[in-house]
C-alpha cells in the first residue's frame, strides 16, 4: 500500500532507455511533480529538498516571471503583479473573476473581451492559461534537472468537477509549455491510484479531496485492477482558500472591528489567517495576536465558524452516493486527499457522515502526483498495465439548446467515457442550408443556468422541403473528458467534422500564436522542435506501418500497398530535406491513406479479444 | 469516421436473451476495455488513438445498454425491426390505461411535505414491484417470440420507469439533495 518513498536528491531514473515521463498535479496553492525513479513514482524536490512548488508567478517588467518559492514573499509585499489561486481563474469570464474575487486581487485587463479574460501586471496582460504554463514550466525544469533529461510526456490532473473549458484550458496551458499530455486525469480517481494500485482490493472507495481552490469526491468501484468510477461531484470553487477567507473575516471582526481592508492589508490578514488554520490542525486552539488584539480561538469556535463550507462538503458526499446508487454502509473505504483535509473539523465530518475513519496515511499533498506519475509510467509505456484500467466519467451532462431556451441532455453526467452520442436534427424551413446548433454544459433546465461551450453553425445543408434534411451530429467526449463534435447529413452522406471553437479563453488559433510567440522558446528552437518533433513522429508513423504490413499485410489491397510504400518514400525525402511543413502534410496523407488498413487490423484484433486469444500478442505486432 | 455495428450481445459473448447475467457482463466489459480502451493507445499513431476512442465508446454503449432493463428492451425490440418511437393507444389496453391513470394521480396527489416521505417511498415500492413484474412478462413474450405483446409490455414499463423516475426527484427535493 505505502507507495510513497521518500528519495535523495539525484536520484536515477530505473533505465536510461526508459522515456521520461512525469505526473503533474497543477493545484490551486501549490502544483506538485512526481517521476519514477529506481522503479518507483515519487515526487521530485527542487535543490532545497522542498516538495511543494507554490502556485504563484511575479511578474516584473522587462525580467523573466518568478515562479513558486521564490514568488511568495511577494504575494504581501506586491499584490497587484502576483497571481495566486489561478486554477480558478481557468475557464471563467470577465464577470465571473469579478464577482468571485471579494478581496479585489485580480486586475483585470479591461482591453480584453469578456470571454478571454487577462490580468494587468507589470510584464503586460497575462491570461490565465499563460500564467498556468508558466508554473508548468517552472515544474518542468525541475523535473528535467532532477531526471537528467527531455521530458517525453505527462500527465495532468485536473478536478474531477472540471468542465469541458476548464479542461481545454489546462490542456492549453501544458501545450504553451512545450508539453506532450499523454492524458488529463481526474485528481481522485489519481488519489486512489497512489493508495490502491498494489493491493487486490476490491470494494467501493470514496476519493474525498479538498484541495486548497476546488473540492471533488469520487466513488469509485475497485474490481480486479479496474478503477471505475461510478459517480463524481464537487465544486470548483470551494477550498481550503474559503476557510482562511472565514476566518479572516471573523479576525477582522475581532482585531479590527470589520475594517474595509487595502490589498496589502487583506493579504497580511489572510497570511495570518492561514498560519492560524495550519496551526489548528494540530492544535486544539490557538492564542491569537493580531495587530495589537489577542484572543484565542478553538476548533471547535473554527467549526462553528466554518460550518457552512464543510455541510456544503458533506451535501456532496450525499448526492455522489445517491448518482452510484449506494448507501453508506456499502462504502469500504474513504481516502483523504488535498492539503485541506488536514483541518480536524472536516475529519471529523467525514467520519461521522460515513461512520468509518478514513484513510490518511499517504500525505494528502502528494497522492494526486503520485497517482499520477503512475499513470504515467504505464501510459508511456515504461510499466507493464497488465489488467490495471481507469474508466472515469464525465462530471456535468452535456446538451443543447432546444426551441425555449431549454437545454436537451445528450450525454448525461456520470457516464464512463470515453463516449459518443448521436442525435438527429432536421430542417423546419424549406430550402434551409444552415443550421445554428449551442452545446451547453450542466445540470439545469434553462439554457442561462447552464455553461456555454460553444456555437456553431453546420452549413452546405442541400436545399429540401422542411424535416426532409437529416442532419446526424456525433458528441464525442475522449479519455480526457474533452468534447469534439461531427456532423454528417444523412440524405448525403456528406460528412463535416466540425472543429468546436470553444466560446471561452482562447481558440486554438490564438494558442498557435502565442507559442510561436512565446518568450521560453527563441524562434529557432522553436523551429528545431517543431522540426524534432515532426521526424519522430514520422519515424514511429513508418515503423508502425512496416511492423503492420509485416503482421497482417494481407488485409491490404495492392493499390494501398503502392500508395502507402510511395508516400513513405517520399515522406523519407521530406525528413532529410528538413521541412516540417512537408513532413506534417506527408504524415497526414500516409494517416488517410492507412486509415482504412488500421481499421480492418482493429476489427480484426477486437475478434480475436472476443473468441478469447490473448490480445497482448495481437498488440505487440501492432506497436 | 469507422461505423462499428456488432451486436451488443455478441459483442459480450452471450446469447441474445432479455434475461441476463449482470455479473457476467460486468465482467466481460471491464476485460474487453482493459483491451481496447484508448490508455492502451496512448502511445500509439493519431489513428489507432481515434479507433480506440470509438471501440471504447461503442463497449461503454453497449454495456450501459445491456445493464438497463428499459434500455435493453428497447435494443431487444429495435433488433426485431419494431419501431418503438410510435404507438397507438389501442396497442393499450384499457386496465393499464386506468391503472396508469390511478399510479399518476396517486403521486400528484402527495403534498409538498417532508411528513410524506413514507407516502412517497410507499407508492415507489409499489411502482418498483409493477416494474419487476413487466420485465419477466417482457422476457417471456421475447422468449415466445410474441412480439406485439412484447412491444405494449415494453410501452408499460417505459411507463413505469418513468414514473419511478419522477417519484424519486420528488424524493430528492423533499431530502434537500
Amino acid at each position: 500500500m505505502a507507495l510513497l518513498q521518500i528519495s535523495e536528491p539525484g536520484c536515477k531514473p530505473a533505465m536510461p532507455a526508459h522515456k521520461l515521463a512525469v505526473g503533474i498535479d497543477l493545484g490551486t496553492t501549490n502544483s506538485l511533480v512526481a517521476a519514477s525513479c529506481d522503479g518507483r513514482v515519487e515526487i521530485l524536490p527542487d535543490q532545497t529538498g522542498e516538495y511543494l512548488m507554490p502556485s504563484v508567478v511575479q511578474y516584473r517588467k522587462g525580467l523573466i516571471p518568478l515562479v513558486g518559492e521564490k514568488a511568495k514573499a511577494a504575494v504581501i509585499t506586491d499584490p497587484e503583479n502576483t497571481v495566486v489561486s489561478v486554477k480558478r481563474l481557468l475557464g471563467k469570464t470577465a464577470t465571473e473573476i469579478r464577482n468571485s474575487d471579494r478581496v479585489g486581487r485580480y486586475q483585470l485587463d479591461s482591453s480584453k473581451d469578456e470571454r478571454a479574460p487577462a490580468l494587468l501586471t507589470a510584464a503586460g496582460s497575462r491570461d490565465p492559461v499563460q500564467v498556468s504554463a508558466d508554473i508548468l514550466l517552472a515544474l518542468v525544469s525541475r523535473a528535467e534537472e532532477f531526471l537528467k533529461g527531455k521530458l517525453d510526456g505527462a500527465v495532468i490532473t485536473v478536478p474531477a468537477y472540471f468542465n469541458d473549458a476548464q479542461r481545454q484550458q489546462t490542456r492549453n496551458a501544458a501545450r504553451l509549455a512545450g508539453l506532450n499530455v499523454l492524458r488529463l486525469i481526474n485528481e481522485p480517481t489519481a488519489a486512489a491510484v497512489a493508495y490502491g494500485l498494489d493491493s487486490k482490493d476490491q470494494g467501493n472507495v470514496v476519493v474525498f479531496d479538498l484541495g486548497g481552490g476546488t473540492f471533488d469526491v469520487s466513488l469509485l468501484s475497485l474490481k480486479k485492477g479496474v478503477f471505475q468510477v461510478l459517480a463524481t461531484g464537487g465544486d470548483t470553487a470551494l477550498g481550503g482558500d474559503d476557510f482562511d477567507n472565514v476566518l479572516g473575516e471573523w479576525l477582522n471582526a475581532q482585531a479590527l472591528a470589520g475594517k474595509k481592508l487595502d490589498l496589502v492589508e487583506q493579504s497580511k490578514l489572510l497570511h495570518y489567517a492561514n498560519q492560524v488554520k495550519h496551526q489548528l490542525s494540530n492544535l486544539e486552539s490557538v492564542e491569537l495576536n493580531y495587530a495589537g488584539w489577542t484572543g484565542r480561538l478553538s476548533n471547535a469556535k473554527f467549526a462553528t465558524l466554518s460550518q457552512d463550507l464543510t455541510s456544503r462538503t458533506i451535501k456532496t458526499c450525499r448526492r455522489v452516493l445517491r448518482d452510484a446508487s449506494k448507501s453508506v454502509a456499502e462504502i469500504d473505504n474513504i481516502v483523504m486527499v488535498g492539503g485541506a483535509t488536514r483541518m480536524p473539523l472536516i475529519r471529523t465530518a467525514v467520519e461521522e457522515y460515513f461512520g468509518k475513519v478514513p484513510l490518511t496515511h499517504i500525505d494528502p499533498d502528494k497522492a494526486v502526483a503520485v497517482g499520477a506519475g503512475i499513470q504515467a509510467e504505464i501510459l508511456i509505456g515504461n510499466k507493464s498495465a497488465d489488467n490495471f484500467l481507469l474508466l472515469d466519467v464525465n462530471p456535468l451532462s452535456l446538451g443543447i439548446e432546444t426551441m425555449g431556451e431549454l437545454v436537451e441532455k445528450i450525454i448525461p453526467r456520470n457516464t464512463t467515457i470515453p463516449v459518443a452520442r448521436a442525435q438527429e436534427f432536421t430542417t423546419f424551413k424549406d430550402g434551409q442550408t444552415a443550421m445554428s446548433l449551442h452545446v451547453l454544459q450542466g445540470e439545469r433546465e434553462l439554457v442561462s443556468d447552464c455553461r456555454s461551450l460553444a456555437h456553431f453553425e453546420l452549413r452546405g445543408i442541400p436545399p429540401m422541403v422542411a424535416g426532409a434534411a437529416k442532419v446526424r451530429v456525433t458528441f464525442q467526449v475522449d479519455a480526457d473528458g474533452l468534447l469534439s463534435v461531427m456532423a454528417e447529413e444523412s440524405s448525403t452522406g456528406k460528412t463535416a467534422e466540425i472543429q468546436v471553437k470553444p466560446s471561452y479563453g482562447l481558440d486554438a488559433d490564438s494558442i498557435e500564436q502565442m507559442l510561436k510567440l512565446s518568450h521560453e522558446h527563441a524562434r529557432e528552437d522553436m523551429e528545431q522542435r517543431t522540426l524534432r518533433e515532426a521526424q519522430l513522429e514520422a519515424n514511429q508513423l513508418i515503423d508502425a506501418i512496416d511492423a503492420a504490413t509485416r503482421a497482417d499485410g494481407g488485409l491490404l489491397s495492392e493499390e494501398e500497398a503502392n500508395s502507402i510504400a510511395s508516400i513513405i518514400a517520399e515522406l523519407r525525402q521530406a525528413m532529410e530535406c528538413k521541412s516540417s511543413e512537408l513532413i506534417h502534410e506527408l504524415i497526414e496523407n500516409l494517416n488517410r491513406v492507412s486509415s482504412a488498413f488500421a481499421a480492418r487490423r482493429m476489427d480484426m484484433q477486437i475478434g480475436k479479444a472476443l473468441r478469447g486469444e490473448s490480445i497482448d500478442t495481437v498488440d505487440k505486432s501492432v506497436k | 469516421m469507422q461505423k462499428i455495428s456488432q451486436n451488443f450481445f455478441d459483442l459480450f459473448g452471450i446469447p441474445e436473451s432479455f434475461t441476463v447475467d449482470l455479473e457476467l457482463i460486468g465482467e466481460k466489459y471491464r476485460d474487453l476495455q482493459t483491451k481496447v480502451h484508448p490508455d492502451r493507445f496512448a502511445d500509439a499513431g493519431e489513428q489507432k488513438k481515434l479507433a480506440a476512442v470509438q471501440y471504447s465508446s461503442y463497449l461503454n454503449d453497449a454495456f450501459g445498454t445491456l445493464v438497463s432493463p428499459i434500455k435493453r428492451a428497447a435494443y431487444m425490440l429495435v433488433l426485431h425491426d419494431l419501431d418503438i418511437e410510435h404507438f397507438n393507444q389501442s396497442e393499450l389496453s384499457m386496465d393499464l390505461l386506468l391503472e396508469q391513470m390511478r399510479l399518476r394521480e396517486a403521486l400528484d396527489g402527495l403534498s409538498k411535505e417532508e411528513s410524506q416521505l413514507a407516502e412517497l417511498s410507499e407508492l415507489k415500492a409499489e411502482v418498483a414491484k409493477k416494474f419487476q413484474q413487466s420485465q419477466l412478462s417482457f422476457a417471456s413474450y421475447v422468449d415466445k417470440g410474441e412480439l406485439p405483446a412484447a412491444k405494449q409490455t415494453f410501452h408499460e414499463m417505459q411507463f413505469l420507469n418513468k414514473l419511478l423516475t419522477e417519484i424519486e426527484t420528488k424524493e430528492e427535493q423533499r431530502l434537500g439533495y
